[in-house]
Order: structure tokens, then sequence, then C-alpha cells
């Protein structure tokens, strides 16, 4: 009930006033399932990437957290090879800092600052967390590998179109394989919970 | 009298009775090398107690704060050559106190009445607003667009020879040229320039504003050369534009879902180039884009501060919100039913009959909520 009011407010908001960076949408036919995007920051290793995300609107919300996880591979030192995230706010307390005054908004938000700053202390990937610990040079050069590789829209201002057409194409392959594995291997998981269509 | 005069030109030689009654005392005292004017009035019965002392304007700063002290010395001392002795002392102490804290000293005049002269050579009409010390200066000026611009001056004491610091609202490098000697005038043709070189770049992010819908950044400085543009529902294309050359094709990231934003990508790389870099850009993006860009939506900013801070609705299964944070700066109103549900959930609230204890989801301070028995 309360799921319902609030998801069309925030997706009205998220339309008209989306933060900056950020973009979200409701799945056609999906109340529950949203996708959205974040644009890796400047002076970031992760700038010019674009980043999928899933938001998995559980029927308790806001009583509960929404569930979000990286569908674009990213090298981060709080975000797991499956694209599950660890950050409080995601998480309902006394072991999170969930709390209803949040909404997927600043969750986006939340999760873009903790793109700019990783949080080595709390690691999901404990030797991403070492190399960005002790070889921050190691760290930066691979995370912008993995962001020119999964994460880059090339696109544009190239002067031979065709050649940038093709690499683009590319590319474009590459990251949809790999977003579609992951996909595979965590359909079973969703497909357990209840799937409530109010 | 003698002998107390005689003393008194050991300690300060440069300070001489200037009548017949030495009621009157005028000259320098000296201290750490340095020599400050000062005026001593002394009542006819010659008591120190009730002297008037005068300074020169250095000598009162130096002095400033120190009054309380003087006034004292003053009236403990029993003469005047003693009196001398205690004030050289403090002099002394202020001397090395303010040398401790003072920033360097002000540039001589020269300085000041140069500046003046350069002003008004430029015109003050062109300036917006000068700081009482002089060293920060505004100026603004009008590109042939009628766009108006700003400039600020961080002059330090060596200007002229040395360029004023300057802060500008470009998106590109300004850094002035000195042949010699800047001047104002000089720095104010040099901002001129710069601001004609970037006109076409404003032109075609001042269209955009004006016609497309720019979600970010909200309010664009004239040195922001990107855009996040609204496309249609969540979707959006930003552009970066490079201000040397606002025509050629900007560096484009779409945002939103893959069914409506591949097309785009693929119109993007397929009709690029039909991308003239005559046309303007906004017309070259609408035509590569094969899109109309939607104007800003009108945005009815409703009221959201009556509505129940978990469900983001007024109304919810007919109630409204009843409970309000008691916290005078948060006052954030909730449905009885939605701020139930997220308390009885938190190990940190506590139920005593049908009072329950617990935290405001906004602002964390206590909150009580009583639920009335007819609704449970």
């Amino acid at each position: 009930m309360q799921r319902a009011s609030r998801l069309k407010r925030e997706l009205h908001l998220l339309t008209t006033e989306p933060p900056p960076g950020i973009t979200c949408w409701q799945n056609e036919g999906h109340l529950d399932y949203l996708r959205a995007q974040i644009l890796g920051s400047s002076d970031t290793p992760y700038e010019k990437g674009v980043f999928d995300l899933e938001v998995v609107v559980p029927v308790r919300y806001p009583f509960e957290p929404p569930k979000i996880r990286f569908l674009t591979p990213i090298y981060h030192p709080n975000i797991d090879s499956s694209g599950r995230i660890c950050l409080d706010v995601l998480r309902l307390p006394p072991k999170g800092a969930w709390r209803p005054s949040l909404n997927i908004a600043t969750l986006l938000t939340s999760i873009q600052m903790l793109m700019n700053e990783p949080n080595p202390d709390d690691p999901l990937m404990a030797d991403i967390s070492s190399e960005y610990k002790y070889n921050k040079q190691a760290f930066l050069r691979n995370a912008r590998q993995w962001t020119e590789k999964y994460a880059s829209q090339t696109t544009m201002a190239s002067e031979n179109p065709d050649e940038e057409n093709h690499q683009s194409e590319a590319s474009q392959v590459k990251g949809s394989n790999a977003s579609q594995k992951r996909k595979g291997s965590n359909m079973s998981g969703f497909s357990k919970k209840p799937c409530s269509k109010t | 009298m003698a002998a107390g005069f005689g003393s008194l030109l050991r300690e300060c030689p440069l300070l001489l009775p200037q009548n017949r009654e030495k009621s009157v005392y005028e000259g320098f005292v000296t201290a750490q090398g340095k020599d400050f004017h000062i005026r001593i009035l002394l009542p006819v019965d010659l008591q120190l107690k009730n002297a008037r002392i005068q300074c020169s304007l250095q000598l009162k700063k130096v002095l400033s704060g120190y009054q309380q002290i003087l006034k004292q010395r003053l009236q403990h001392s029993s003469d005047l050559v003693s009196f001398m002795v205690e004030l050289k002392t403090v002099l002394e102490a202020a001397l090395k106190n303010t040398r401790e804290f003072q920033s360097p000293a002000l540039p001589p005049p020269q300085h000041y009445s140069g500046l003046i002269r350069d002003i008004e050579t430029l015109g003050w009409n062109k300036v917006v607003f000068v700081d009482p010390t002089f060293t920060t200066i505004k100026l603004k000026a009008e590109d042939s667009c009628g766009r108006h611009h700003q400039i600020t001056l961080k002059l330090n004491p060596k200007y002229p020879t040395e360029p004023p610091d300057c802060l500008v609202d470009l998106p590109v490098q300004f850094t002035v040229l000195v042949d010699t000697q800047s001047s104002l005038l000089s720095i104010h043709r040099q901002f001129l320039a710069a601001l004609e070189s970037l006109k076409a770049f404003w032109n075609a992010l001042d269209e955009i504003d004006e016609k497309t819908w720019v979600l970010e950044p909200e309010k664009p400085t004239r040195s922001a050369t990107m855009r996040r543009i609204a496309v249609g529902n969540n979707v959006s294309i930003n552009v970066e534009v490079d201000p040397r050359h606002p025509t050629m094709p900007p560096e484009c990231f779409f945002l939103g879902p893959d069914h409506v934003v591949n097309p785009l990508k693929m119109k993007l790389n397929s009709n690029i180039h039909m991308w003239d870099p005559e046309a303007s850009l906004l017309q070259n993006l609408k035509e590569v884009l094969e899109i109309d860009f939607p104007s800003r939506e009108a945005l009815h900013k409703s009221d959201f501060s009556m509505d129940c801070g978990i469900c983001y609705a007024y109304r919810l299964h007919g109630a409204i919100p009843d409970q309000v944070c008691d916290d005078s700066r948060c006052g954030q109103p909730f449905h009885q039913a939605c701020l139930y549900e997220w308390l009885r959930g938190l190990p940190s609230s506590r139920q005593s009959y049908n009072v329950i204890f617990g935290e405001c989801p906004y602002c964390n301070k206590q909150i009580t909520l009583k639920m009335s028995l007819k609704k449970s």
C-alpha cells in the first residue's frame, strides 16, 4: 500500500528532477523492478562510464530498503563480482542505516558517492581493497580499464564514423554479454521471491 | 626639576618642553629604532594624573589595546621621566607583538595613487566592487551579445610590476599577458577579447538552455561546458561542449533504457557525417539524432510538506498524516499506521501498553506514538 504511493511519487521526481548524473526508470510492466544508470564522476577512474544498476523494490518498501545491484561490472573495493554493494544505507537497522526518510534517489546518490570514495576498511573484495590501500596506482589503472571495457559508451566525435561505429558495436556486444551472464546467474534468486503485482 | 629635566633628556632626547611652564612637551619617543611623534599636555599643577597624551596615528595604532595599562602607569608614575621609561617599555612590547601578528606593511601611498589613476583610465563605471584595502577589485564587462561578465582581481603590493590574480567564470584558462607593467585597462581589454573568443560557445549553450529542458546543471555558470538534456521520459543526453570548437560534435553520453538509447546511439553514429559546423549545436543534435527536444515540463512544485514522510502520500486508506515530529526544526508529519509500521520493527523502539517510544526517521529525535485503540 505504502509502496505504491511512494513509487508513484518517487518515479515522478526521478523523471522531472533526477539527481546529478543519475537516471532511474520503471521497467515496462513491472512495478517493483526498476533500472538505473549512474554516470561515473569526473576525476574518478569511473569517469565517462555509464553503469547500469537494477533496483528491486520489496513489498514492504519503504519499511525495507530496495535491493540495488550493479549490472555493469565495476572494479571497486565495496562492490563484488555479482554487483552486490556493501553500503550501510542499503541494509536495515541494527546492522544497516536504512530508514524511510531515504529514497531511491538518495540511495543512488549514496552509491555514486561510494564510487567516488571507496571505503577500504569495510571491504567486500579483499584483493581490490588492499590494492586500493597499498597500491593506488595499480587500482586506478585496473578500475579505469574495467570502466573502458564494460561501461564506456564510445559513440562520438570521431573523424571516421564508420570505424567508430564498428568499435562501439563490438564493445556493446561484449558489455551485454557480461550483463546477460550476470542476469542469468541471478535470475534463479529472484524468481524464488513472490512477485506481487498490485 | 632641573635634575629631572636632565634625566628626561637622557631618556628621551627628542622630547622637549614647548613652553616656559613646561606644561607642554612635544617630540619623539624612540623604540626599536623607530621614532614616534608624541605630545604630552600637563595640567597647571604639572600632575601626571591629569595629563593628556596625544599620539601620532602610527603610535596610536601600535598602542591600541594598551591604553588601559598606560592610564594605570600614568597614575602611578611620580614624574614625567619615570612615565616615559614606562611608556618605552610598553611600546617595545607592543611593537614586538604587532610584528609577530601583522602582515607585511602596507604598500607606499604611490601604489594607491597609481591604482586610482589606473581605475580612472579604465573608467569607474566598469568597477563593480572594491574592498576597503584596495586588494580586491571586481570589474564588469559586456560581450557583444549583451551577456554580462565579471572578473575579480586580487592585487598584491607589487602591482603593477606583478600582474594580479584573476578570477573569472570562463570555461577556459585565462592568463593575463603582461609586457612590462600591467594596467587595469589592458587586463580589461584582454578579458573582453577572451569573452569575444567564447561568443560562439555561449551562443550555442544559451540556445540549449533556452529551448530544451536542461536537467543539470540546475543553474549553469558561464564556465559550465556540460549539459544534461532531457530527451524523453527518463532518457537524457549528456553533452560536453568544447569551448574552443562549439560547433563541432560534442562528447555525448546517453542515459536511459536500452530500447530508447540504442536507436539514438545508432542514429548518432550513422548520421554523424551530416553534422554541419555552420549550423547551431542544437540544430545539429536535432538533425543527427532525428528528434525534437521536449521543452521544460511545467513543474508544479506541489507542497510536499503536508504529506506523510514515509508513504509520501496525503491520504492513506482515508487517513491523513496526524502524527508530527515534536522537534520544531523537523516537524515532519506521518500517518499513524506508517510510523507504527516503521517503529515496531526497530530494536531501538520500545512499547508500553499502547504507546511506542522511538526515533523520528527524519531527525533521530525522540518520538512518541500513541496508538488510538479504535484503529487497531
